[in-house]
């Protein structure tokens, strides 16, 4: 093997490992939730079954997101267990009445519609097609951030290659073009982007 | 081992060729690309809680019905409400960008005298001294609202003029209410009886009426839901309406008047029709060579109109021989023609007529800025946004979208009585007054917009006919208090009354009409060419080339 071939390969060798484990790692800061939060313990020990118990569609078809702090309040005004997020969220955010300032895993740019409410109830959607099996997390996953977007990995996805992803997984516009095309749904620019 | 400039070259070339085959470029790519959307100096939306409201536009006298998706408590989108009975769904580009509008540069916040800041107090003591001085002059251009009920009486008790600016579509009925009595802001077309479907130059499928009422109809006619609609434009060019009708008639434009006295002609020596008005003077090979067509095309289309009856001509302006064809078909009072609406209607004076020598001109925010004044009188111009200060002597910062209570009285073309409540669901800035609340000022005994929208509500609540469409249907007889009437129409639905009576215009024509639009007198607003667009729409949407002026269409 000719020195030049050993040099150009060594070259190539640099950039695919920089680009496919350096790069992931200098593109995204990670960020921990303002608190632990277990979506298992919630449905085994509060028999919550449903999601829409707490992730709710409102009277209007908007959906209410993250469940707004009124709603924790109801079984949490008080502590009810020893452990750290407990304290945190009675003391720190329910006591005072501040709203947890969590970091939205989906959250989109602003020119972005997305109606829950049309996915849920039109077109039959289960939350898991969507979220997996999120709702029986037993915590939070760790939130990651691209330096350069601002938005969530999540959007993205979390493989940097975007190939052999779950159908959960990415939420870019194309995700949505071609959820769309498989269920032979069209909706046009102004579906979407309101 | 010694490292050459060579080795690094070719080490280069091996990264760069690696590089290439990584997610380095092409993510960067997307990133940068979303980096450039969230710029700082990009206003962004609040965050919050987001839902959804629905309304209607403000923005001309169509009133559309809207849905806002509103975050933190202001609208950060509009979409079409398909409820709505009239424009089902549709807005035109302005109403899709409305909620950007009060953000627009040219949004006014300060009082201007003549180019020159100025305050609210200097400007009514200005008004109150020309209304002690001389007679005034208040132009509307969105008649029928409460606050046009402020500014109308403001001017009774100050014997002054009320004029309002009619839009091409309101002008178009004007014959009728000459030849019946019936004012022409009562009368509508009953398209959805219709099925054939003249037009002379109006832009039917390109902004005529609410945008959502005659492109939804033709597109479900077209797509075989209900009887055959047949559309024949007659247009000078291959405009957007006709390369989508069902027949486009190229004539020579500005001859719809020699055209619809030929068509008349045909219908009233074939006997096509029941003798229903006077024989048009202009002979069928004279209206043949002024419209560029034969006299066998103008037979045929003659034909073609009755085979396929009831069958209403439209005009795209004031157009006395179209109006008088239509009394030639029949289609003046008939079911699928010029219908009354069943609700008493005022007849109003157009702000073309003469102007009496006024003292002041006070003009409305709801005029466009197109209105070409050509007075003396102190004019008194109020407006959300600045169209050209230096053609009124007073700039007033008038209320811009939603910011404002306004109710939503019936559009101009309809065939059906309709009403609704459009909230003030955005705050108002501090500096800003509307027309009417600036008169009230000035003459407290005025009663507020709010009050006479209580009273109509009222009105209709007592009336105990029609139907509130909203999320649902209710009929406006199984609701039980007036609250819940209004509790409904502030939530944005809409109050339909019931159909139009076909036999409650009555036409009276013995001569068949000579003036035609071209003829209309030289007036101080006579070159104003748009009425129904909204005072930004002349700078945006006229700009835009979403939609082609008159002037382009027609060339």
């Amino acid at each position: 093997m000719s020195r030049n071939t050993l040099i150009f390969g060594f070259g190539l060798a640099v950039a695919l490992v920089a680009g496919w484990v350096g790069f992931p790692r200098a593109l995204y800061v990670q960020r921990q939730q303002p608190l632990e939060f277990r979506h298992k313990t919630h449905a085994e020990k509060s028999g919550i079954a449903d999601c829409s118990e707490c992730h709710a569609l409102r009277e209007d078809g908007a959906f209410a997101g993250i469940p707004a702090m009124e709603k924790c309040a109801g079984c949490h005004s008080e502590r009810i267990g020893e452990s750290k997020a407990e304290a945190t969220l009675v003391d720190n955010f329910i006591k005072p009445g501040h709203e947890t300032p969590w970091l939205v895993y989906a959250r989109q740019p602003a020119n972005v519609w997305f109606s829950h409410a049309i996915h849920v109830k039109r077109a039959g959607l289960a939350c898991t097609e969507c979220h997996s099996t999120y709702g029986e997390s037993d915590q939070v996953r760790v939130y990651q951030v691209n330096r350069i977007s601002g938005y969530s990995r999540d959007i993205w996805g979390h493989s940097i290659s975007r190939l052999r992803r779950a159908p959960h997984e990415g939420m870019k516009m194309s995700d949505c073009e071609d959820c769309h095309r498989r269920h032979n749904v069209e909706v046009g620019c102004l579906g979407c982007h309101e | 081992m010694k490292v050459t400039r060579r080795d690094l070259l070719v080490w280069s070339a091996g990264a760069a060729a690696g590089l290439v085959v990584t997610p380095v470029p092409w993510k960067l790519l997307d990133d940068s690309s979303i980096w450039s959307q969230n710029w700082p100096w990009i206003p962004q939306p609040t965050r919050g809680p987001v839902e959804v409201k629905q309304s209607a536009c403000t923005l001309c006298p169509n009133g559309c019905g809207m849905r806002l998706k509103m975050a933190a408590g202001w609208p950060v989108g509009v979409a079409g409400g398909s409820s709505h009975p009239i424009s089902r769904g549709a807005l035109c580009p302005l109403g899709f960008g409305a909620h950007q509008l009060n953000w627009h540069p040219e949004r006014l916040r300060t009082v201007r005298r003549r180019a020159t800041t100025s305050s609210w107090s200097e400007a009514k003591a200005a008004f109150a001294k020309a209304c002690s001085e001389g007679p005034v002059v208040i132009i509307d251009g969105y008649p029928g609202r409460a606050a046009s009920s402020v500014l109308e009486s403001f001017n009774q008790k100050r014997n002054g003029s009320y004029r309002v600016v009619l839009g091409r579509e309101t002008r178009a009925l004007a014959p009728y209410e000459a030849w019946s009595g019936v004012p022409a802001s009562a009368l509508g077309y009953d398209l959805e009886n219709a099925q054939t479907i003249v037009s002379f130059g109006a832009p039917l499928l390109d902004g005529w009426g609410p945008p959502g009422r005659f492109t939804r109809l033709w597109a479900e006619r077209v797509a075989g839901a209900g009887p055959q609609l047949r559309l024949i434009q007659a247009d000078g060019s291959l405009s957007r309406t006709a390369t989508r009708a069902w027949r486009w008639v190229p004539v020579q434009a500005g001859c719809e008047t020699a055209l619809a006295a030929g068509v008349a002609r045909v219908l009233l020596e074939e006997r096509l029709v029941l003798a229903r008005g006077p024989m048009p003077p202009l002979t069928l090979v004279d209206a043949a060579s002024q419209t560029g067509l034969t006299t066998d095309a103008i037979r045929d289309l003659a034909r073609t109109i009755v085979a396929h009856p009831p069958a209403v001509a439209i005009a795209n302006d004031d157009n006395p021989a179209i109006a008088a064809l239509n009394v030639v078909l029949g289609a003046a009072g008939a079911s699928g023609g010029i219908v009354r609406r069943s609700k008493p209607a005022t007849s109003y004076v157009g702000a073309d007529a003469a102007i009496p020598s006024a003292r002041a001109v006070l003009i409305d925010s709801s005029v466009p800025w197109d209105f070409a004044r050509q007075t003396d009188a102190e004019v008194f111009r109020f407006a959300a946004w600045d169209g050209g200060s230096s053609k009124a002597d007073w700039l007033l910062p008038a209320p811009g979208f939603l910011e404002e209570l306004t109710d939503v009285p019936t559009a101009p073309t309809s065939a059906i009585e309709t009403y609704a409540v459009a909230p003030s669901l955005v705050k108002a800035p501090a500096e800003v007054q509307s027309a009417a609340q600036f008169l009230s000022s000035i003459d407290p005994t005025l009663t507020t917009a709010e009050k006479i929208i209580h009273a109509r509500c009222e009105d209709l609540f007592r009336g105990r006919i029609g139907t509130l469409i909203g999320r649902d249907r209710t009929s406006v007889a199984k609701l039980d208090s007036v609250q819940k009437f209004e509790e409904q129409l502030w939530k944005g639905a809409v109050w339909v009354g019931e159909r139009s009576r076909p036999d409650g215009l009555r036409c009276e024509l013995q001569v068949w009409p000579t003036a035609a639009t071209s003829a209309r007198p030289e007036s101080w607003s006579a070159t104003w060419p748009a009425p129904v667009l909204p005072p930004l729409a002349s700078k945006l949407y006229k700009e835009s080339s979403l939609r082609e002026p008159p002037e382009r269409r027609n060339a």
